[in-house]
């Protein structure tokens, strides 16, 4: 935390507190998924719960970014009032590692879009995992816990990944991220 | 009232601790004792409007129901098919809808207990609480108090965006591809607009002194007393007398790799 300019931080957090009411108003979506498909339903979508950590870290680029900003997200999205309670921190955490994993093995050096599409893939892979234990997917046949799996990790990199990138991106084509990372690399870019 | 007084801390960490607990029970019974006792607390020691609690328990109550039937539908196959039971003139194996009932139950009993703490606690007061007693980084807490703040006025500006947009004549798209690009003219701009402001409110944060730094004073004070402990006392004894019930009765069944 020493390292984070205050700047980041509260950029960061209010990433988060936004994303979080993004994750609220994709529940009832992902509900009615399920309704439809089953189970499964939820791993079409799920990688949009990843997408902050994406996002964070993509423009800030310091150990902890992703990490942190799920944790916040997910904290704020149980004060706001949620279903599945405070399990939810937990979950938020253990997807924030996830995709911290992928910047971690990566040394925090690069943040490329194949890098980010990774972290997704270990977002969703460290929730699958949880949700086996947490959810009860061992109750469920295991080719359909499979197809779930491949599911939600391609939703993870497609979601997550590919457009939280693209959003990311495009916030830097306004300016705003001038003092950050991620416009500091596009004004190289450019000037190059 | 009592449950608005207790240290938010100390509530926190004791739905944290009852979650965790009620996590690892598989029999139905416990937790729909203890959905009730806990509704009982919430409405015998907390103030709030009950239309929305009741709105809020109602979808919940949804979201187990769905939970209970598609954790029956798309069960592995059970250890004894033979034991059947009708539903509404549906066979179903027993061991799937025991398994799927204390499932749903355990879900409802999560959402009573965070719905306590959500409809009884300041979400202020608990940032400053988790700075004072759980020694949260002050830069972090701060930052997250002032993204907080960042949401009403966020649907201020999703207004006038929208308002500038049909101003300049577009209308509410019809199709896909232009609810797609409608999405983008909406998100780019309100997340600009906040990470401007946060960049504003961080220089003006640390234009006024402000360092992070944990070795400072409060305007607001948030300390433990000794009545801040019934409320743990309380719900832990009840749930360990739940839990001396079940086995006594012999309906105990812990987590051991059931699913």
């Amino acid at each position: 935390m020493k390292q984070w300019r205050l700047k980041e931080i509260v950029v960061m957090s209010v990433l988060s507190v936004v994303f979080a009411v993004v994750y609220l108003a994709f529940l009832p979506v992902g509900k009615i998924l399920a309704g439809l498909f089953g189970p499964i339903g939820y791993d079409l979508i799920f990688g949009i719960w990843f997408i902050v950590s994406i996002i964070a870290a993509y423009i800030i680029r310091k150990p902890g970014a992703a990490f942190l900003s799920e944790t916040i997200a997910a904290t704020v999205e149980v004060l706001l009032g949620n279903a599945i309670g405070p399990m939810l921190i937990i979950s938020g955490i253990i997807q924030g590692l996830g995709a911290e994993s992928a910047f971690a093995l990566t040394r925090y050096k690069y943040y490329n879009l194949q890098v980010l599409m990774l972290a997704g893939m270990m977002a969703a892979l460290f929730s699958f995992v949880w949700g086996y234990f947490t959810s009860g997917f061992a109750a469920l046949s295991s080719s359909y816990v499979f197809a779930m799996l491949l599911t939600r990790m391609t939703s993870g990199a497609l979601i997550a990944g590919l457009l939280g990138k693209w959003l990311s991106d495009a916030l830097a084509k306004t300016g705003v991220l001038a003092s950050f990372a991620l416009g500091k690399e596009q004004r190289r870019k450019h000037a190059a | 009232m009592y449950l608005h007084n207790v240290n938010p801390s100390v509530k926190a960490l004791t739905i944290v601790g009852l979650v965790f607990v009620l996590a690892f029970l598989f029999d139905p019974i416990t937790p729909l004792i203890y959905i009730f006792w806990t509704l009982l607390i919430t409405f015998s020691f907390g103030s709030f409007r009950k239309k929305y609690y009741i709105i809020y328990f109602l979808s919940f109550l949804l979201f187990a129901f769905g939970m209970l039937w598609s954790s029956i539908i798309f069960a592995d196959v059970p250890n004894d098919p033979a034991e059947q039971v009708t539903i509404l003139g549906w066979e179903v194996p027993k061991e799937d809808l025991l398994v799927a009932i204390s499932l749903s139950l355990r879900i409802l009993a999560f959402a009573t207990l965070s719905l306590l703490f959500v409809f009884t606690t300041n979400m202020v007061q608990f940032i400053l609480s988790l700075i004072q007693q759980l020694k949260l980084p002050p830069k972090l807490a701060y930052g997250i108090l002032a993204g907080y703040r960042f949401l009403p006025m966020m649907k201020d500006e999703f207004q006038h965006i929208r308002s500038a947009h049909r101003l300049r004549g577009l209308n509410e798209a019809a199709s896909f591809p232009a609810k797609l690009q409608q999405f983008q003219r909406f998100a780019i701009p309100l997340l600009a607009g906040a990470i401007r402001k946060a960049e504003r409110t961080a220089v003006a944060m640390e234009s006024k002194g402000f360092t992070g730094d944990r070795n400072r004073t409060y305007y607001r004070p948030i300390t433990i007393s000794k009545k801040d402990w019934i409320f743990p006392i309380i719900m832990f004894s009840m749930l360990g007398l739940l839990i001396a019930v079940s086995v006594k009765f012999g309906y105990f069944s812990w987590y051991s790799g059931q699913f």
